[in-house]
């Protein structure tokens, strides 16, 4: 719900500025005014009273990064931002702004801007996107690009481009396969060489970094606990959260641990998921893998007309444990290594092999992203986890970015079928 | 089917652990015709060449025991389905830093102590230290054989010598055919190529390839360091040094030394341009050529760039371009 803004707040945003579209208008103090009356104003009608926190904390912190307000650090999906945040610096996250880009209905350009450069259309539409947006001069600018090598490889590679075209570093982070113990020192290493670069940046000492770290995990700590009761009510039959709005939460669980706006969120959510209500137990129940397609409500809109809804979706659970305040990179390692996306894709399907289990879905939804060699990659192993589980599962080929990639009719065909099969 | 043979696919694997263990290691590279007998388990969109070797392996034309390199997407999906469907035999999942300085040599240390203990488990015997420097040594004068066989050798005939290199069998000089002559002096830059494919297409076409720096070319011959090392575990910092050392990938972190290294290599080999070729949905190179263009260019070095679907079918319709371009070098 967070990376589309329910309630035409993107649309308004489009109606006063797309005319005008230029990388100078976002380094505009009145743009950023005008966006936050604009969040605030009745035209912002957000689904959820979290959705409101998350709002307000992403604008803060993109507005902060385009007027250069504290150090940016550009990361990838698995970076884990409690330690941008613990550092006092700016976490901006490219691949969500082509979701949000992707959203407004404005990747198309950038796309095609990525592709004159020489990227090959071959490539993940997100990281083209991004491509396109940062040679044109849309994104803030990094004072430091931080990758892991997971959940792909494109966001690696990309953010090497990205260094020579910004002129800033790169710090690639190798988090080792899952139950390589004797390697976890050596990452825990990695994190603390990219604490003690972004303290430099950000001019703190160490003994500031150590309690700006702490205090990132002990925030996060708190989310986690709210979050697991948030899964625990999705859990039940008469949960009215969705997962097609669930879905955007990512950009939460990715962007906002660490820091007061994680926290509240959460809180936020799981209050409200206890007060409201009863959807009743006889829709279907399906579970969404990968991501959607962000420009396009259509394929949602089949599901409710055979009452299905999505009671969980792949990448917005909690996949580690508390963490150790007083032993901040250990258990950043630990948070990252134990990412059920970290390794062969065996562990990928057992995560959403427990997760069909316990949301005891009817069936399964994997939407394959063009160009990304993970979750296609992944797709058939995952399928047959599924299946021997006894859980029907139905691959849809498109683009969560190009929308002239979208095949309506075809999906939506193949879509009504499995859901008739399902009864 | 032998049981003492092994299957590797990236050219960062250590054979030399493989042969210290009692093992063939075979470099496979697959069925380039027969791509959609893998179809159903792994996606068209990923690299045929991962999708030749998982056919080849499905039509039974290959070694089942394998070791795969945590190099990149595809190579992992190629691991997945592998163990998934050949659950019986030897399968290992080696790890690859990006780093490729000192904490990546020792990630890359413990990588392989940790293959050569599943190795060793696997095979029933324990590795010593003179087990590891014969293979070592006989790995040193392999390179040393081809690169003797290759002097002189280009295009197909060169990229074929390599492959067989990397098949275990020892080149000898003087033998086969040498290559087109005559021909426009090119660089040969990519991922892994069809021999029989792109790269004979661009000697017809009137390149001379007279460097391959391709995973399957020049590329793993490169690195001249003699592993060191009084003991087992001294060996393998030094073969994982070794490794590193060798010119990258576009996989590895290490941009700069590779764009250098190729440049080096382009003035001294006598090329009038690079001709940078990769295997389709190959990530490591669709992001890495608009960087290498951009240096490339700004050194005034002409650079074309092809792709490939591993069968190679499609290469008449290059013609124009290869020419156009060979014309262009040739003229300067």
């Amino acid at each position: 719900m967070t990376v589309e803004n329910e309630g035409g707040l993107l649309e308004a945003i489009k109606d006063r500025y797309l005319e005008k579209l230029s990388p100078e208008i976002f380094r505009s103090r009145l743009f950023w005014k005008t966006v936050e009356g604009l969040a605030r104003s009745p035209l912002n009608r957000p689904q959820w009273k979290a959705d409101r926190i998350s709002l307000t904390h992403f604008i803060r912190v993109t507005r902060d990064a385009y007027l250069g307000k504290a150090p940016v650090v550009w990361c990838n999906l698995l970076v884990p931002s409690e330690l941008i945040h613990g550092l006092g610096c700016l976490p901006f996250y490219p691949e969500m702004a082509a979701a949000v880009t992707a959203s407004a209905g404005l990747a198309p350009r950038f796309i095609d801007r990525a592709v004159e450069e020489g990227f090959s259309s071959d490539a993940c539409s997100y990281h083209r996107c991004l491509l396109g947006c940062a040679v044109e001069g849309f994104l803030p600018k990094p004072d430091l690009l931080l990758s892991v090598n997971y959940p792909c490889d494109s966001a690696v590679l990309s953010f090497a481009f990205l260094s020579e075209l910004y002129g800033v570093p790169h710090l690639e982070v190798d988090v080792p396969l899952p139950g390589r113990e004797e390697e976890l020192p050596l990452l825990a290493e990695q994190l603390e060489e990219a604490a003690s670069l972004m303290a430099g940046i950000s001019g703190r000492r160490r003994e500031e970094m150590m309690q700006g770290l702490a205090k990132a995990i002990e925030l996060s700590n708190r989310a986690l606990e709210h979050l697991r009761r948030v899964e625990e009510m999705r859990k039940r039959d008469d949960c009215v959260l969705d997962g097609k709005d669930a879905m955007g939460n990512l950009s939460v669980l990715a962007g906002c641990m660490g820091s007061e706006a994680g926290v509240e969120f959460y809180r936020l959510l799981a209050e409200e998921l206890e007060e409201r209500g009863c959807r009743g137990p006889q829709s279907l129940r399906l579970m969404w893998m990968h991501l959607k397609p962000w420009y396009a409500q259509s394929i949602f809109h089949i599901l409710e007309k055979y009452d299905a809804r999505l009671v969980c979706e792949e990448y917005t659970h909690a996949t580690w444990e508390p963490m150790d305040p007083g032993d901040p990179f250990t258990s950043l390692a630990l948070k990252l290594e134990s990412h059920f996306l970290v390794g062969p894709a065996e562990r990928r399907a057992a995560h959403l092999a427990r997760l069909a289990g316990e949301y005891r879905v009817d069936g399964a939804i994997h939407f394959n992203h063009w160009g990304c060699r993970q979750s296609c990659g992944g797709a058939p192993l995952v399928k047959k986890a599924l299946q021997d589980r006894g859980v029907p599962v139905l691959i849809i080929d498109g683009d969560c970015v190009d929308q002239r990639e979208y095949q309506e009719g075809q999906i939506s065909t193949r879509l009504e079928a499995f859901l008739e099969s399902l009864g | 089917m032998d049981e003492r043979e092994i299957s590797w696919f990236c050219a960062y694997t250590p054979v030399e652990l493989l042969a210290a263990t009692g093992f063939r290691p075979v470099r496979r590279f697959g069925d380039p015709h027969g791509l959609e007998a893998a179809d159903t388990f792994l996606h068209p969109a990923l690299c045929p060449y991962v999708r030749a070797c998982l056919a080849e392996a499905l039509n039974g034309d290959a070694p089942r025991h394998a070791v795969f390199v945590n190099c990149c997407d595809g190579m992992r999906r190629l691991h997945d389905a592998w163990r998934d469907l050949f659950p019986e035999s030897f399968s290992f999942l080696l790890d690859l830093p990006r780093h490729t300085e000192g904490r990546g040599r020792e990630i890359l240390k413990l990588e392989f102590r940790r293959l050569l203990r599943a190795l060793e488990e696997y095979a029933g015997l324990c590795v010593e230290a003179e087990d590891l420097r014969r293979a070592c040594r006989e790995s040193s004068e392999l390179r040393l054989s081809y690169i003797r066989a290759a002097e002189g050798k280009t295009g197909a005939a060169r990229v074929e010598l390599a492959q067989e290199a990397q098949g275990y069998r020892i080149p000898l000089e003087g033998e086969g055919h040498r290559g087109e002559e005559g021909g426009v002096p090119v660089l040969l830059t990519g991922n892994l190529l069809n021999p029989r494919g792109l790269v004979a297409f661009l000697e017809r076409a009137g390149a001379r390839v007279v460097w391959a720096d391709l995973c399957n070319g020049d590329r793993p011959f490169t690195a001249e360091a003699p592993v060191e090392g009084e003991d087992v575990p001294r060996m393998l910092e030094s073969l994982a040094a070794l490794y590193l050392e060798r010119h990258p990938c576009a996989r590895m972190g290490d941009g700069d030394r590779r764009y250098r290294l190729l440049s080096e290599r382009f003035k001294s080999c006598g090329a009038r341009g690079v001709i940078y070729a990769s295997l389709k949905f190959c990530d490591s190179y669709l992001y890495d050529f608009p960087r290498l263009e951009m240096r490339l260019r700004r050194e005034g070095i002409p650079v074309l760039r092809l792709e490939s679907d591993y069968a190679d079918g499609h290469a008449g319709q290059l013609l124009t371009r290869v020419e156009a371009f060979l014309e262009m070098i040739a003229g300067d």
